[in-house]
């Protein structure tokens, strides 16, 4: 692998925001998000899980609940008061309706996704429409005092169960009127809190299930206005709840962030009455689990901790395999640190600042496994506050360190940094060119002369930077077949020859800079694209993809190499393509060709093409055994994977020179103070 | 035999006076026992105090870092984010007036123009309230930071000990 020094950073303090609503879409697979900082995101779970889309949030939007409709639309509301509509190809709020009824707590799409019922402050429930190009107002139904905090339509459409403060309430859709009133709270003696219901599902068979501050997941007949069962599974709230498609099986969240699934069994073997009971409990959140959603498979959880967890169910799956494995995700699927090389410089993405670091230095050198003392700590050199409201899509640092570049959903911002001496100034480029905004990702040339813009519906924006301090439209590569997607991924060759652009349809297309030309497209694969490099000798393609696929495409010969036919015919090891995380980010080594550098939250790895490829009966992490055999027989077990697993959570990783690295790691403890107070648990003898 | 023989006749008084002896002896027995035990407990307190006193940092630098205010860390025990602005800390002043309205005495009430405010923005800064009273409010039995962390330990496959920071603002 080498000898290297590492920069271990720790100082990006980075804190992902926690997950407050999820909604699961069973024909797509996918499954949206959102989060306390009013941010969306789109998972693919049928592209191993990745995070596809991602809609920065905004200080001003919360987002109450996510609802998906007909024709794949997805439809959030919040406490401003508004149900927005997402565009998921350019990723920003579409439209955006006022409910009329104050801030908006729950919403729910009826069976077929074409009515929008939401349930707001003021005690009203809304009825709208589905129309082309947004959502019109249909109807209120019965309107009654106490703020509505949960909504559920019955799969046939025809009532509407609300849950509110110490009452739960049915609505006949038809009519609007309230058919039936439940108090919740008159089992609970000598507590004089009220009885808040945190979430409500209505079940087929007239069942009427809700989760309340209590503890309590109770199941009530709504006609005859009794309660059917009641369960206590936790001292604290039970925030959320969901019920699957076959309704036999509910999850729900509680505070303390444990789940517990409830399923409906026959009480005897064979027996035709069946009961709901509380099967599986889990602990995998440390914070209030505030959404969860049901797929046919797996149990979903999202918490406060940013924690989106998917457990598949053992009894749906039909083989042990990696399918069948938990899956959590805590930070993005993207990079959110920009490094300039050169100048030894790190840029930090928050969601409403940028802060640019130097990296410390040492004068002495170790061995493997040393830590060597700094002569000159890490600086913190500018934070660069965002104006306005909008939080950040994307930002980049340019190799020299001199340029700095930001986008918001509706402003883009150049900066030129001076450094003299200790002192540094920064500052704005005016008159920037107008461009479609929002800027999904940004992207420097090598010599620091052109900063490339990834724009929407697959173009990209090339901009010339004029000292000292101004740029100019040079021009904008278009795909060659019409694409919606927005580009989502870029990189451009060292020599300044060629482009490469990924765009959200997962198809890469390669522009020659020189000729200002599109080149060619890569043949398109059936799963997303993580990361992207061109090699900056051979100008080849790197690839990686969302299934843990690596592909090596020639830009000049406009097919792929033999090394990645090879890697191809052999196939990737099973325990490289059973990693949870998806590759990030890949860099070269210039003073070794055949090295790929390449990383994921979890591991780093130098790929060495000039290495035989591991085989399934192979060990894949075998640096640590090699290091204790001798020469000889390390020669005959050597691969080409060189991982190291001792950098983890690594949000970023790159080779400042030839024996140089810098590794950016968030342990998940280190955020978790700043993290809302989870509830106390006990430990006995503590 | 001795088996024939009746049993030692022994006088009431001889018995009763070595049954107290008896007694008494275990009493002290007991008491020893439990002084025992008080020493060993007080010295392993002790033995915690000072290992607790040893992992701190030196005097000097406690008292300076709990007299220094905390530079740029803000806790954020509460749900609300910390940008949400309290609709009710604006208060216009009225000018022009005479010091008839002026002599008041301050009661515990703000004047606001609702036309700087929008009613949306009250209306979630309500919302959100009621939200944080909830999940956060007096009853909700929430854990402190250190509390936290120190559990963390207890559970860890290595255990370590309790956490206490040094400046106690953060929990």
């Amino acid at each position: 692998m080498g000898e290297f020094e590492v920069h271990r950073v720790r100082f990006f303090g980075l804190v992902p925001a926690g997950v407050r609503c999820l909604a699961y879409q069973p024909r797509g697979g996918r499954l949206a998000l959102a989060r306390t900082d009013g941010a969306v995101e789109v998972y693919n779970f049928a592209a191993n899980y990745f995070q596809e889309k991602v809609i920065p949030g905004h200080e001003a939007r919360s987002v109450e609940a996510l609802c998906w409709v007909t024709g794949d639309r997805l439809f959030g509301a919040g406490l401003g008061g508004e149900i927005s509509e997402y565009d998921l190809s350019r990723l920003c709020v579409a439209c955006s309706v006022d409910g009329g009824g104050g801030p908006i707590w729950s919403m729910a799409a009826n069976s077929s996704g074409t009515q929008l019922a939401i349930g707001c402050e003021d005690g009203s429930v809304k009825l709208f429409q589905v129309v082309p190009g947004g959502i019109q107002f249909e109807r209120n139904l019965d309107r009654r005092k106490g703020r509505i905090l949960c909504l559920s339509w019955h799969p046939s459409d025809t009532h509407i169960a609300a849950g509110s403060i110490d009452i739960l309430r049915v609505f006949d859709v038809r009519s609007g009127q309230t058919v039936q009133r439940v108090m919740v709270n008159y089992h609970v003696h000598k507590v004089k809190r009220e009885c808040i219901v945190w979430s409500i599902a209505f079940l087929s068979s007239g069942t009427v299930v809700t989760s309340d501050s209590f503890g309590r997941v109770q199941f009530w007949d709504w006609e005859r206005g009794t309660l059917l069962e009641s369960h206590t599974v936790s001292t604290s709230s039970v925030l959320s709840l969901a019920v699957s498609e076959e309704e036999d099986s509910i999850v729900v969240g509680t505070s303390t962030g444990a789940t517990y699934q409830f399923q409906l069994l026959p009480v005897k073997m064979g027996s035709l009455e069946k009961r709901w009971v509380r099967t599986k409990p889990f602990q995998h959140h440390t914070h209030d689990v505030r959404a969860v959603a049901h797929s046919s498979t797996a149990l979903i959880s999202g918490g406060l901790d940013a924690q989106l967890v998917i457990r598949p169910l053992m009894e749906k799956m039909q083989k042990k395999g990696y399918e069948a494995a938990l899956r959590k995700f805590t930070f993005p699927h993207r990079r959110l640190v920009s490094c300039a090389r050169k100048a030894r410089l790190l840029l930090f993405q928050f969601s409403q600042h940028l802060e640019l670091w130097r990296l410390g230095s040492t004068d002495e050198t170790g061995k493997d496994g040393e830590v060597l003392p700094l002569c000159r700590m890490p600086e913190h050199l500018v934070q660069l506050k965002s104006k306005g409201p909008e939080h950040i899509y994307c930002s980049c640092v340019s190799p020299c360190g001199s340029w700095l570049a930001y986008s918001t959903a509706s402003r883009f911002h150049l900066y030129r940094v001076r450094y003299e001496g200790d002192s540094i100034s920064v500052k704005k480029v005016p008159k920037v060119p107008k461009l479609l905004l929002p800027a999904y990702q940004l992207q420097f040339s090598a010599d620091s002369d052109h900063l490339f813009v990834a724009s929407a519906r697959g173009s990209v924006h090339v901009l010339q930077l004029l000292e000292p301090g101004g740029c100019k439209h040079l021009h904008s590569y278009r795909p060659t077949a019409e694409c919606p997607e927005a580009v989502y991924l870029l990189a451009v060759s060292s020599d300044g020859h060629w482009l490469a652009a990924a765009s959200g349809d997962w198809a890469i297309h390669i522009y020659n800079l020189k000729c200002f030309k599109h080149h060619c497209t890569v043949p398109t694969y059936d799963c997303a694209v993580t990361a992207l490099a061109i090699h900056p000798i051979t100008n080849n393609l790197v690839i990686a993809y969302s299934d843990q696929q690596l592909f090596e495409f020639s830009i000049p010969e406009k097919q792929y190499t033999a090394w990645s036919r090879t890697v191809q015919n052999q196939g990737l090891h099973k325990v490289w393509l059973e990693r949870d995380s998806p590759i990030t980010h890949i860099t070269f080594n210039p003073k070794n060709p055949s090295h790929i550098l390449l990383h994921d939250i979890y591991m780093f790895c130098v790929l060495d093409k000039s290495l035989p490829l591991p085989d399934n009966s192979a060990l894949l992490m075998n640096q640590s055994t090699l290091k204790q055999l001798p020469e000889t027989a390390r020669q005959r077990q050597l691969h080409a994977f060189k991982i190291c697993k001792k950098f983890q959570p690594l949000l970023f990783a790159d080779l400042l020179d030839e024996n140089c690295l810098v590794m950016v790691e968030r342990p998940i403890m280190d955020f978790k103070t700043q993290l809302p107070l989870p509830i106390q648990q006990k430990k006995f003898g503590t | 035999s001795s088996e024939d023989e009746a049993p030692e006749e022994v006088t009431f008084g001889a018995a009763r006076e070595a049954a107290e002896a008896e007694r008494k002896l275990e009493g002290e027995a007991a008491q020893r026992h439990r002084e025992l035990l008080k020493e060993k407990r007080r010295r392993r307190q002790e033995l915690f105090i000072e290992q607790k006193r040893r992992k701190l940092l030196p005097e000097a630098v406690l008292q300076e870092l709990s007299a220094a205010p905390p530079a740029g860390y803000q806790p954020q025990p509460l749900l609300c984010s910390s940008t949400a602005q309290c609709v009710c800390c604006s208060v216009t002043t009225l000018q022009g007036f005479t010091s008839l309205y002026l002599t008041r005495p301050k009661g515990n009430y703000t004047a606001l123009r609702l036309k700087d405010q929008s009613v949306t923005a009250l209306h979630q800064q309500l919302a959100k309230d009621f939200i944080n009273t909830q999940l956060y409010g007096p009853d909700s039995n929430r854990a402190q930071a250190n509390e936290f962390f120190s559990l963390a330990n207890k559970k860890d496959p290595v255990k370590k000990a309790a956490v206490q920071f040094v400046d106690k603002s953060w929990g």
